[in-house]
């Protein structure tokens, strides 16, 4: 009965295409950086599709079904951090398996970090804004992160911690914020999931 | 009251084609007020302050640094909002269940998708007007000279109808929770990543709207200052995305259930000319050729008028030299006053000092690895102040203003550029221009320059990257020492020994030895 709850539940999130989605956006990584990047390229490369599966991480947590499964499903909080900690595992396994053999700028430390750090923001907008729109929060982070990269790579000012792209993989300021956007992210998500439904 | 009667005072019936237009019109106005791109108006404004417009107020306020800053950063802004708006809509039939419904509607569906892409697109032009408009008023208030360049904004605003119908046809034809953030986020890494594949002069991808001027010389101050900004590259950058935003939106449609077979055949024919319209820009772009004065030219679109200086009344200094510059540098007269001043005391009041230090454009050569060499300004730059007066020393100003781009320079830093490379050119203007200077002149030369405080580095060394240094005689040599002797000298006897020996050596005719 778990199972199968589990697996509807999955199903109705559409978990398994955003695993695919998950998996080509990392082909892409890998094709990418077969290409010689100069410059800050070579940067802001990994952050940029790591924020693309953040944007689908949060997409995933969207309800089909709205207020009569909030009404109902009394294992949804258990159900949402599920899928949701599986798809941000998965993901991160898949960007590690993208940059293996090839020169990812930041290794896996810099790409796990920004990928919770999106996927925090992610969920966060998702509660706010609803399923839709969740992609907003993480894409606009992005545009930041890439100017800041952009700006570090030209000799500009160092960012602060907020900042996680454009700090060294072993930053610890950098991680603890990323981390406490994830986590504050996931909190709000499973205890209020996403606003709306998915076709709003 | 006849039936007849009636009908003639009864409102008069609209013609077919002009309630048409009339329904289309309204079906526009409900877009307009149900566009999701209305609500991600607020996001794309802050990424246009973030990434736009900061970073183009923060350089110095020329116009053409300014406009050519704003092109790069101005529409990568806008791709995220856009497109994701775009895409939301596109795919808002088919998410909502209401395919069935919409499928009966009066207007073809074609139509149908067309207005909610023109409403999307409508409100992001509107967006970006108001954008770039706030930069070009605040830069207006700034510059000290010249005005607006259009074209670098009129890029960008074509870009916006391309990236919505990319967009909307995204989401038209994968609708999908995931659609809109992957189009979203593969649209942005497409447009930004476009300019790092640009290398060199005669690269295609040249055609990306968000490389402004000549990819390897990027905003410069003495790029479309001197000389008009040369409108050959965004015309084709126009074609392009024309070409291809009509495509996309032809191929709209083309599936059957868009329109009647005389609309689909017309999407085919609109779809085929967009596509003709960006491979002849792409071609167009491929004959570009960098031209000296740092735009890129492209022989088939380009108006030979275009190649005309600017004209313009130089700002001066009053100063035993007059130092004049082009009006959009008026900010630098007084650095560049005071950063000469130790070299013009040490040639003033002489024979063959010149009345006037005037700068010019400078001149641009593509060199091989994507390397640009500046040289200094030829005479015709400014031929038409410059004209045939005597005495008048053409230079131009160091290529890197302060605050310009990272990594920035100090207005400390750039003064000692000047002093080091417009006062080398004004030593050598004063004891004769002829590269193959006697070893009295290479001295005499040297030791002006050390009084005057520039670094001299020997022949052989490598020059500072900052470009505050100048070439000197190698350090143990004789005219190092004869240069360190001469330096040495109270300032006013190294003027008398010049005013009573310019003449002969000027001609070459002193020897190092008769040098004090």
């Amino acid at each position: 009965m778990t199972t199968r709850l589990a697996v509807l539940y999955l199903v109705s999130r559409r978990v398994p295409a955003a695993f695919a989605a998950v998996i080509a956006v990392g082909a892409a990584l890998r094709l990418a950086l077969i290409w010689d990047w100069d410059s800050y390229g070579a940067l802001q490369l990994p952050f940029v599709l790591e924020t693309g599966c953040a944007t689908v991480i949060a997409a995933a947590i969207a309800s089909p079904f709205g207020d009569p499964e909030r009404a109902t499903g009394r294992r949804l909080p258990v159900l949402r951090l599920s899928a949701t900690l599986a798809l941000t595992c998965g993901t991160a396994a898949a960007l590690a398996a993208a940059g293996t053999g090839a020169h990812l700028v930041g290794g896996f430390l810099g790409a796990a970090r920004n990928l919770v750090g999106g996927t925090g923001i992610g969920l966060a907008c998702a509660v706010v804004l609803g399923g839709g729109m969740a992609w907003t929060g993480p894409a606009a982070y992005m545009v930041i992160g890439t100017y800041s990269l952009y700006a570090v790579w030209h000799g500009g000012a160092a960012s602060g911690p907020w900042i996680w792209p454009a700090r060294p993989p072993q930053d610890l300021g950098a991680w603890l914020c990323a981390g406490l956007v994830f986590a504050a992210g996931v909190a709000l998500s499973t205890v209020r999931g996403a606003r709306g439904q998915a076709a709003d | 009251m006849t039936t007849a009667g009636a009908t003639a005072l009864g409102p008069r019936p609209l013609r077919p084609r002009a309630g048409a237009v009339l329904a289309v019109g309204r079906m526009f106005r409900l877009e307009l007020l149900h566009s999701a791109m209305l609500w991600l108006l607020p996001l794309a404004a802050g990424l246009f302050w973030y990434d736009a417009y900061r970073p183009s107020m923060a350089v110095p306020p020329l116009w053409s640094l300014r406009a050519l800053t704003m092109q790069h950063g101005a529409l990568l802004t806008f791709v995220l909002p856009v497109v994701g708006a775009a895409s939301w809509m596109g795919s808002r039939d088919s998410r909502r269940g209401m395919g069935d419904l919409a499928g009966i509607a009066a207007r073809p569906r074609w139509v149908r998708q067309l207005v909610s892409w023109a409403a999307v697109t409508g409100w992001a032009l509107a967006g970006y007007a108001v954008c770039v408009g706030v930069l070009y008023a605040a830069t207006a208030r700034q510059a000290a000279w010249g005005g607006p360049l259009w074209w670098p904004a009129v890029v960008g605003a074509a870009g916006i109808p391309l990236l919505a119908a990319i967009g909307f046809a995204a989401g038209s034809c994968f609708p999908g929770r995931f659609t809109t953030p992957l189009v979203s986020i593969a649209a942005f890494f497409g447009l930004g990543f476009s300019s790092e594949l640009a290398h060199g002069g005669t690269s295609y991808w040249q055609i990306s709207p968000i490389i402004a001027g000549a990819v390897d010389v990027g905003p410069d101050p003495g790029v479309a200052t001197f000389y008009p900004y040369l409108p050959d590259l965004p015309i084709a950058q126009l074609m392009f995305l024309a070409g291809l935003a009509v495509a996309v939106l032809g191929a709209l449609g083309w599936p059957a259930g868009s329109g009647s077979r005389w609309l689909r055949g017309t999407a085919v024919l609109v779809t085929i000319a967009g596509l003709i319209s960006s491979a002849t820009a792409v071609g167009l772009v491929g004959t570009a050729r960098l031209d000296p004065h740092g735009m890129m030219n492209i022989p088939a679109l380009h108006d030979a008028a275009n190649d005309q200086p600017i004209r313009y009344s130089p700002v001066c200094s009053q100063a035993a030299i007059a130092v004049c510059l082009n009006p959009a540098f008026a900010a630098y007269l007084p650095v560049v006053t005071s950063a000469l001043q130790p070299v013009v005391s040490e040639v003033s009041g002489l024979a063959s000092t010149p009345t006037r230090i005037l700068q010019a454009a400078p001149t641009f050569t593509q060199e091989p690895n994507d390397a640009i060499g500046i040289g200094a300004p030829g005479l015709p730059g400014t031929g038409a102040i410059a004209g045939a007066r005597p005495r008048v020393l053409i230079v131009a100003l160091p290529d890197q203003l302060p605050g310009e781009r990272q990594p920035d320079l100090t207005t400390a830093e750039f003064a000692d550029q000047v002093r080091a490379q417009v006062g080398v050119s004004l030593a050598d203007y004063v004891i004769g221009s002829d590269r193959r200077h006697s070893q009295a002149q290479q001295a005499v030369r040297a030791g002006m320059l050390i009084a005057a405080g520039v670094r001299l580095v020997a022949p052989g060394q490598r020059m500072d990257e900052r470009g505050v240094t100048a070439r000197g005689p190698a350090p143990g040599t004789a005219v190092y020492r004869a240069a360190q002797r001469f330096a040495a000298l109270p300032g006013a006897a190294r003027l008398a020994w010049l005013r009573a020996h310019l003449r002969g050596l000027r001609a070459g005719r002193i020897t190092l030895g008769e040098l004090p």
